[in-house]
């Protein structure tokens, strides 16, 4: 079966067009470290009080680095009493903070506006991200999976400063 | 007797706008009942966009359906996305096959117990959105552990059974003409038609096995457990491909009717036919795509399916190519001269034509957001919000639904025997909702770049930025216009059935019953090869998955309690 001219340098374009977009993939996974998740653990949602989620909130490691241990459930993220509720989530600029985020009911959404993060929280699963926060201000952490009636009012704030 | 005899004959031409008495009735039943699930869905869509919009809601904070956000997104998923399309392409498929092979459906009868197995679906779950609204507020894509009362997955069983039933009819009505006809290629209508089938078949089998081990147990109170992350890639095992399902039977249309009803020839159809291959071939094993935030799902995985969707993108570049150049031939047959004096020169003023062409306009964009989407890594910045209904309304939304319109404005003056209400109307009816649905595909698009999600009442959300709660409004407006657009369409199906007097036009239906198609090789039609390949495929993009799912050290099933109560 043979092919028409321009049948073939259209093929040709939009081969080499997917082909950059492979690379650019490929170039985001090497050079810029945007990975997807991937498994980490699987929990029981209904004894979240016997894992690392007992008690949710801010970690500091070594330097600018952190850990946050956060908790969605209907209709609300929970990370600790110290950090209020809704709660609100104090890093400074150029912190790396690691998430690990989990839901206790159904399926739930972790998506910090204005960065590349952005969680389906399963039941049963524990999801992680890491985050460099380079630029102070005030970023909302949206529950961006339907998640029932208040699905809507489900937030969190982050405060870089 | 003269009747009965009649009634059991084809058209004497396949190209008849006279339907006679077993077809009328038969494709009749399919394609005014889609319209009637289509009713049901399309006027919950406005209402929505009106709801998301904070200055809307503030001037007119009680309209009732303002009460019942969730429920109108459930009933317009699963309306318009799964029991509009489903009867209206079975029923497009039925009439396509029979005229094109000029011969009866095989076991004929038997696509009156698939009708009525979809249609007691279409019933059930009508019953329980209207009776359990709170509880049945799932959304189409009802993932668990959010369980909805039994009915509305058995509706949703009845409809895929019907469909499988309705599947084998055209695969034997095929196989006959096959026998009888060694040698000869295949129409590209039932080509294509048959490719759409078995990518539908192939993909049912996924959400076939969510509904009956996991969510029909669950609802009915057997299962008090269930696995969400292994539910979601059953979902979506099937819900990539429906799509193509979806967009298929409007490519039967560019590619086999849409020419001749422009005035030109298509440019090539062996290319055609290669183009179909690759969906069947590359429809399925993508799924992750829409997975590609899960936690439960390995990166590696994630990568196969991100290269696989590019795939899958080429051949609708092939698409554009050559109902392109179709077009392009059409135009300058018309006397469209230089460069672009082609497009200048298309049958605008045809809704039949015209609403296929901006069908095909607000693909250009829908594609090229889907690019996007597939990019694993700028999914992360799109995922779940309201860019994503951008997409798939300007390509399902949008090149779909028009061409399917574009098809109700013929077929159903065939059916009717009488003329379309309105010409007139149909062509406002296509502008207001290409227009419609390019705003909608803006600012939805906008907002969700801006940080508003999906599904979600966000005119009550205290966390969007003033740019996205801007484009929120925006989307009201688009709401608007896509609401009269919608009325506008009710208005002249009601009309054509019901008020329209003049006798149907002498005209022609472009099908095509002997392909002119030599070139292409005739192992193109060696089914089984093409299910083997999509078989190894299959189980080079899923197998890894499933195995990583159901090999881990706990008993999957155990751990995530049922919710049945979405919205208390």
């Amino acid at each position: 079966m043979e092919l028409n001219k321009l049948e073939r340098y259209w093929l040709t374009a939009v081969g080499m067009m997917l082909g950059a977009f492979v690379a650019a993939t490929i170039v985001a996974l090497l050079f810029f470290g945007i990975r997807l998740p991937s498994p980490v653990d699987r929990i029981d949602p209904q004894r979240l009080e016997e894992t690392v989620f007992a008690n949710p909130g801010i970690r500091q490691l070594a330097g600018n680095r952190y850990e946050a241990y956060v908790v969605a459930k209907s209709w609300a993220f929970e990370a600790g009493p110290d950090l209020g509720t809704p709660p609100v989530l104090r890093f400074p600029r150029g912190a790396e903070v690691t998430f690990y985020v989990t839901s206790k009911d159904v399926m739930h959404g972790f998506q910090i506006e204005g960065h590349t993060a952005n969680l389906e929280l399963v039941p049963g699963q524990i999801a992680k991200t890491t985050v460099r926060f380079n630029r102070s201000g005030e970023y909302a952490i949206i529950c961006n999976h339907y998640c029932g009636a208040g699905h809507s009012v489900m937030y969190a704030t982050i405060r870089v400063e | 007797m003269a009747t009965i005899s009649l009634a059991h004959q084809l058209p004497t031409n396949p190209r008849s706008l006279t339907m006679v008495m077993r077809e009328r009735y038969l494709v009749g039943a399919h394609i005014i009942t889609a319209l009637i699930a289509l009713m049901f869905g399309i006027f919950m869509g406005p209402f929505q966009a009106f709801h998301r919009s904070p200055t809307f809601v503030r001037y007119f904070p009680s309209i009732p359906i303002f009460s019942y956000y969730y429920q109108a997104v459930t009933a317009h998923g699963v309306m318009n996305a799964l029991f509009f399309t489903t009867f209206f392409i079975i029923g497009f498929t039925y009439f396509v096959v029979e005229r094109s092979l000029q011969r009866k459906l095989r076991l004929g009868s038997l696509a009156w117990v698939a009708y009525v197995s979809m249609a007691v679906g279409l019933v059930m779950m009508l019953a329980t959105l209207l009776t359990e609204p709170q509880r049945s507020a799932v959304l189409y894509t009802f993932y668990p552990p959010m369980i909805a009362p039994a009915l509305f997955y058995f509706g949703l069983v009845l409809l895929a059974l019907g469909s499988w039933i309705a599947s084998a009819i055209v695969f034997l009505t095929y196989r006959d003409w096959r026998r009888e006809h060694p040698g000869e290629r295949v129409p590209l209508a039932v080509f294509i038609l048959i490719v759409n089938l078995i990518v539908w078949d192939v993909a049912t089998i996924g959400v076939a096995i969510e509904l009956v081990f996991m969510l029909i147990p669950a609802s009915l109170g057997i299962l008090q457990t269930v696995e969400p992350q292994l539910g979601r890639t059953l979902f979506w095992f099937f819900g990539h491909p429906l799509v193509y399902f979806w967009l298929l039977p409007a490519y039967v249309s560019w590619y086999t009717m849409l020419p001749r009803q422009a005035g030109g020839k298509l440019f090539s159809e062996p290319l055609a036919r290669v183009a179909f291959l690759m969906f069947l071939l590359f429809s399925v094993p993508v799924g992750l795509h829409h997975q590609f935030s899960d936690p439960g799902v390995s990166a590696s995985s994630k990568g196969v399916h991100t290269l696989l969707t590019l795939i899958v993108s080429v051949p609708s570049f092939m698409t554009a190519f050559n109902v392109g150049a179709a077009l392009e031939n059409a135009g300058r047959n018309n006397g469209g001269k230089g460069l672009l004096g082609w497009v200048w020169k298309q049958r605008w003023g045809d809704p039949i034509v015209a609403l296929q062409l901006f069908g095909m306009l607000t693909f250009i964009a829908g594609g090229f957001s889907g690019l996007i989407n597939a990019s694993s890594q700028l999914n992360a910045t799109i995922h779940n919000t309201s860019w994503v209904p951008a997409h798939f309304h300007q390509t399902l939304g949008g090149a779909v639904t028009l061409t399917y319109i574009s098809i109700v404005y013929w077929m159903l003056p065939a059916i009717r025997g009488r003329q379309l209400f309105s010409k007139k109307l149909a062509l406002w009816q296509g502008i207001t909702w290409f227009v419609g649905m390019t705003l909608f595909g803006l600012s939805m698009g906008e907002a969700g770049l801006a940080g508003a999600p999906r599904r979600a009442v966000t005119s009550a959300a205290p966390y969007l930025s003033e740019r996205a709660l801007f484009w929120l409004d925006v989307t009201a407006i688009s709401g608007l216009i896509l609401l009269i657009s919608s009325i506008l369409l009710y208005v002249n199906i009601v009309g054509t059935l019901f008020f329209s007097r003049r006798p149907v036009e002498a005209g022609e239906i472009p099908i095509t019953t002997r392909s002119g198609d030599t070139r292409s090789p005739l192992w193109f039609e060696r089914w089984g090869i093409w299910l083997g390949v999509l078989g190894l495929l299959l189980l080079m993009a899923y197998g890894p998955v499933f195995v990583e799912m159901l090999t881990y050290e706990w008993n999957i099933l155990r751990y995530v309690p049922v919710i049945n109560t979405p919205m208390r």
